[in-house]
């Protein structure tokens, strides 16, 4: 087991009534490997507080999660080593600024390496090795990482994790910011990662489209609560989204568009464009 | 780190909370010169009752005020025992001789260990401290071993007007930070800012913009709790990247210092330049005349502080240049 979390809530100490949960009684179980998990919600559901307990940065403040056998509670623990377990679960964050600092990309790559005690000359050919797998060339390594563009930053800071080599892979909004087709690079990167190493990957998205394209599983948070865990075909299929402040993905809305208005009969249910549009040709209206 | 208060403001309705921060700030401002005109103890322990009084008026709670004075603790101690052992004026009250000797300071260091041992368990920890005080001086005084090897002795006198000395300055010091308690606890820092920049703009003539300084420490008010936001995410950020802030050698101290300093200046550089450009495309014009929401009023109450003040400044004068005495 990877990381299971029973019953977790949890409070920031600033909130002045005492009974708003950024989550609440969350219940969950993720694999330590061959997972592929979207992890969506509308703004201020409680996903970046969901994956910061992924790597014990916060503390539930009821209920614990299990990272790797080590049972996080309220309580630090004296016998956790929380730094292993951030080695183990890789989590990066939204912005990236919040993080780059050295003055070229290669070092700050190495950063993360380095804390773990990995000797230089090692955390080097793993920082070139992550920069390759992001998709960025070996000119870049000397480059400061202040001076790139957001896309750009977005994958150092992403290589900056995957430097550590960690099991597991959470990403905060890694698509947010991007233009469409820098996300779709930027998915298939992830794919590609997902498929060569095994390594369980968790994507916080609020683009419907890559959750219905990319995903196998999807989480959905409303409100704090967990509301939905399963697969994007049955929760577009079976599940009133408005509940839950969610979007249709666009396929979806324009083949039900075209349904309704030429009363048509098409298989809304198309994950790409390139199927939407086959299934429009079909109909033989173009 | 979360809902950090900026100031000591505890909103509340006592009397000083309704008094407009320009009659408050020119008057506390005029009363701490006062206290420092007075000249013995007999007077400042005069002002230290009225200072009590202006509490219970105020209704603040003396709790708040001795909150206040935890951070000088030290240095409050450090003056009474500076005067103490440097006035040597009036009739010597205590003299003795302190033997510094191995075995005494082996003593003291074993009731320094005891006190710092059961500090830990006690929370009002300051009887402790005064046991430990006057423990070591009860043994650099008593305790001679025969056998000891005495390093040096060191003549301790203490006189009349030492102690007098010491109280005094004490009391002053608590004056002083009872009064500016009182301003800081019932005024808001928005209003502080506003009263400051009335009372300072008549400085305009000289060259000294009252208006911008105004506008630059509300500023940075407004953004010290946004600052420890952003630095608590960039920990965040750096300790998922392994750095681990409690422990490691120095050099790597340093380093994952530097890994938060860095994006730290990044973020504050950004976010001031994208405030400048918000206000000006609000049409923000430094200098420009501008109105207020909340237009300063003064009432009967200021009338009160003010006569209090002038009343109390003339007073502490006639007994500065003897016109007043006894
Ligand atoms: N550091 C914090 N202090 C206080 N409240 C917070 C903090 N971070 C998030 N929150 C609150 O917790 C709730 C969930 O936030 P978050 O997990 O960031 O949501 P999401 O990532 O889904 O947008 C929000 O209501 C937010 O205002
Ligand atoms: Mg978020």
């Amino acid at each position: 087991m990877g990381i299971r979390f029973n019953e977790v809530s949890h409070k920031y100490s600033s909130f002045s009534d005492g009974n708003l949960s950024a989550i609440y009684q969350v219940s969950l179980k993720i694999k330590a490997k061959d997972e592929f998990i979207a992890l969506v919600g509308h703004t201020g559901s409680g996903k970046t507080t969901l994956a910061k307990h992924m790597n014990a940065l916060i503390f539930p403040t009821e209920g614990n999660v299990e990272i790797f056998n080590k049972i996080i509670t309220k309580k630090r623990n004296r016998d956790i080593k929380y730094n292993e377990i951030r080695k183990k679960v890789g989590l990066v964050f939204q912005f990236p600024e919040y993080q780059l600092f050295e003055e070229t990309v290669l070092k700050d790559i190495m950063f993360g390496p380095l804390n773990f005690h990995i000797s230089k000359e090692e955390a080097r050919n793993l920082a070139i090795n992550a920069l390759k797998l992001v998709g960025l060339d070996e000119s870049y390594s000397n480059r400061n990482p202040y001076n790139l563009s957001g896309g750009e930053k977005k994958r150092v800071s992403i290589a900056g994790i995957l430097a550590m080599d960690p099991d597991i892979l959470v990403l905060d909004e890694p698509t947010s910011g991007l233009d469409p087709a820098g996300k779709r690079v930027l998915m298939e990167l992830f794919k590609d990662i997902h498929k060569r190493t095994n390594k369980t990957i968790i994507i916080i998205t609020h683009d419907m489209d890559l959750v219905y394209e990319y995903f196998s599983r999807a989480v959905v948070m409303n409100e704090g609560e967990l509301v939905y865990d399963g697969s994007p075909e049955s929760l577009f299929k079976e599940h009133d989204l408005s509940k839950n402040h969610l979007d249709y993905p666009n396929t979806i809305k324009v083949l039900t568009h075209l349904n309704k208005t030429l009363k048509l009969n098409l298989n809304v249910y198309q994950k790409t464009a390139i199927d939407a549009l086959k299934e429009i040709e079909k109909a033989g209206i173009l | 780190m979360n809902g950090i208060i900026i100031g000591q403001f505890i909103p509340g309705d006592g009397f000083f909370y309704k008094v407009d921060p320009r009659s408050k700030i020119a008057g506390i401002f005029f009363l701490m010169i006062a206290v420092f005109l007075l000249k013995d103890i007999y007077q400042v322990l005069g002002a230290l009752l009225l200072t009590f009084g202006l509490l219970i008026i105020g209704k603040i709670s003396f709790i708040k005020v001795l909150k206040g004075l935890k951070p000088i603790f030290i240095l409050l101690i450090f003056t009474f025992v500076f005067q103490i052992l440097i006035n040597r004026q009036g009739n010597i009250l205590v003299d003795t001789n302190l033997n510094i000797s191995l075995i005494n300071i082996g003593l003291v260091i074993i009731l320094f260990v005891i006190w710092r041992f059961l500090a830990k368990f006690k929370k009002f920890n300051f009887l402790l401290f005064l046991g430990f005080l006057f423990g070591s001086i009860f043994i650099f005084i008593y305790s001679s071993f025969s056998f000891d090897y005495n390093l040096t002795s060191f003549n301790l006198q203490i006189y009349e007007k030492g102690i007098e000395m010491s109280i005094f300055v004490v009391i002053r010091l608590l004056i002083i930070i009872t009064l500016s308690t009182i301003l800081t606890l019932t005024t808001k820092p928005t209003d502080l800012t506003q009263g400051l920049e009335s009372l300072l703009s008549p400085l305009k003539k000289i060259g000294f913009n009252s208006e911008d300084f105004a506008l630059i420490i509300s500023i940075s008010l407004r953004y010290i709790p946004t600052i420890f936001d952003e630095a608590n995410k960039i920990m965040q950020a750096q300790a998922s990247r392994g750095a681990d802030f409690s422990e490691g050698k120095l050099k790597e101290k340093l380093k994952q210092v530097i890994s938060l300093l860095i994006p730290m200046f990044i973020i504050a550089f950004m976010r001031s330049e994208e405030l400048a450009d918000a206000m000006e495309s609000r049409n923000f014009v430094p200098g420009k005349a501008r109105t207020r929401i909340h237009e300063l009023n003064y009432s009967y109450r200021d009338v009160l502080v003010t006569a209090f003040t002038v009343v109390f400044f003339a007073v502490a004068l006639l007994f500065r240049l003897n016109v007043l005495g006894y």
